[in-house]
């Protein structure tokens, strides 16, 4: 991943005049597995020291990323489609800036019976 | 499938403390209220991003009635709620149309399930989210949100117009009330627990 420093040019209203492919250098699809929207991302150690270091969608996301966010969020964050928060938090954590927590699901593809049953527990309380 | 490999754990991360994203579906025709049960039990302010698809569409308005591959984006509401600690449950307002059908795949793997909301004065609109989730076999509840007359039909009235199968809860609620909208969701997780079980 590119670690050049450089500014974002902004439009008039502070809104992203660099379309999206430019962000993602072209690429639509991220290069590992394809991360379910809720997944949860939360800032390595390693990222966060090498935040200076970073491009700012980069270093936006990963400081973000202190407290656990879901890609939909980043993706509104950084006011780009999920696709494209998907591709950029994908070489960040290939570059182990950023750690992915994916659900837990059985082999059925449903969520493990613990799980709804914590969720359960969870809602009741409120 | 185990996920969450050694090298992808935050640094210093405690056995145990590993955290667990969940979510449900709110679905249901062009507004009928799922973002407004979505901005009622969100605790973060209402937010919406933006999902690109990749389609395969007819052109059925083309004389020539082409195949063609089409990029869609749809915005798509979403909230979060955290459950525990370690747990955080998102709802996802799906888009209403249902020729998004396709985008619903994607939203629906892994999902708790769903629920479909209704208004009675426009029982057609949630056929497509009912039929969609009957066929896949996600778990889901029917919510009727309380529009005006809503009042005016008694659940087997209800049920039957849907052409609900037998099991399948219906709850009535106020998508503006968080109370009664949790209380959808709490049905919903039974339901998905006894869910083909």
């Amino acid at each position: 991943m590119s670690v050049d420093e450089h500014s974002t040019p902004r439009g008039a209203n502070g809104g992203r005049v660099v379309p999206n492919y430019a962000v993602t250098r072209g690429r639509t699809r991220s290069d590992g597995r394809e991360l379910p929207v809720e997944a949860l991302v939360t800032a390595t150690e390693h990222g966060l020291a090498q935040l200076s270091a970073l491009t700012p969608e980069y270093r936006t996301i990963v400081e973000a990323c202190t407290s656990p966010q879901s890609l939909v969020e980043l993706g509104n964050l950084l006011g780009v489609p999920v696709g494209v928060a998907r591709v950029l938090v994908s070489d960040l954590a290939n570059a182990e800036h950023l750690a992915v927590h994916l659900p837990l699901v059985g082999p059925d593809g449903r969520p493990r019976r613990e799980l709804l049953e914590r969720l359960l527990d969870g809602l009741r309380a409120r | 499938m185990d996920y969450a490999p050694a090298e992808h754990r935050p640094a210093g991360a405690r056995p145990g403390a590993e955290l667990l994203p969940v979510k449900i579906l709110i679905a249901g025709g062009f507004g009928v209220g799922k973002t407004t049960l979505v901005h009622a039990l969100s605790e973060i302010p209402p937010l919406s991003t933006e999902q690109d698809m990749t389609s395969l569409s007819v052109g059925i308005d083309d004389a020539e009635a082409v195949p063609d591959k089409r990029t869609t984006t749809v915005a798509m509401d979403f909230g979060r709620i955290t459950v525990d600690q370690n747990m955080i449950l998102y709802l996802f307002g799906t888009p209403g149309q249902s020729r998004f059908w396709f985008m619903w795949d994607e939203l629906a793997r892994g999902a708790v399930g769903a629920v479909v909301l209704v208004d009675l004065r426009r029982v057609d609109d949630c056929f497509a989210a009912i039929d969609y989730f009957e066929n896949r076999g996600v778990p889901f509840v029917v919510g009727v949100n309380g529009f005006p007359h809503a009042d005016e039909f008694d659940d087997e009235t209800v049920r039957d117009a849907l052409v609900l199968k037998p099991g399948c809860p219906l709850v009535r609620l106020d998508a503006r009330d968080p109370g009664s909208s949790l209380r959808a969701l709490i049905v919903l997780v039974e339901r998905s627990l006894q869910h083909g079980r």
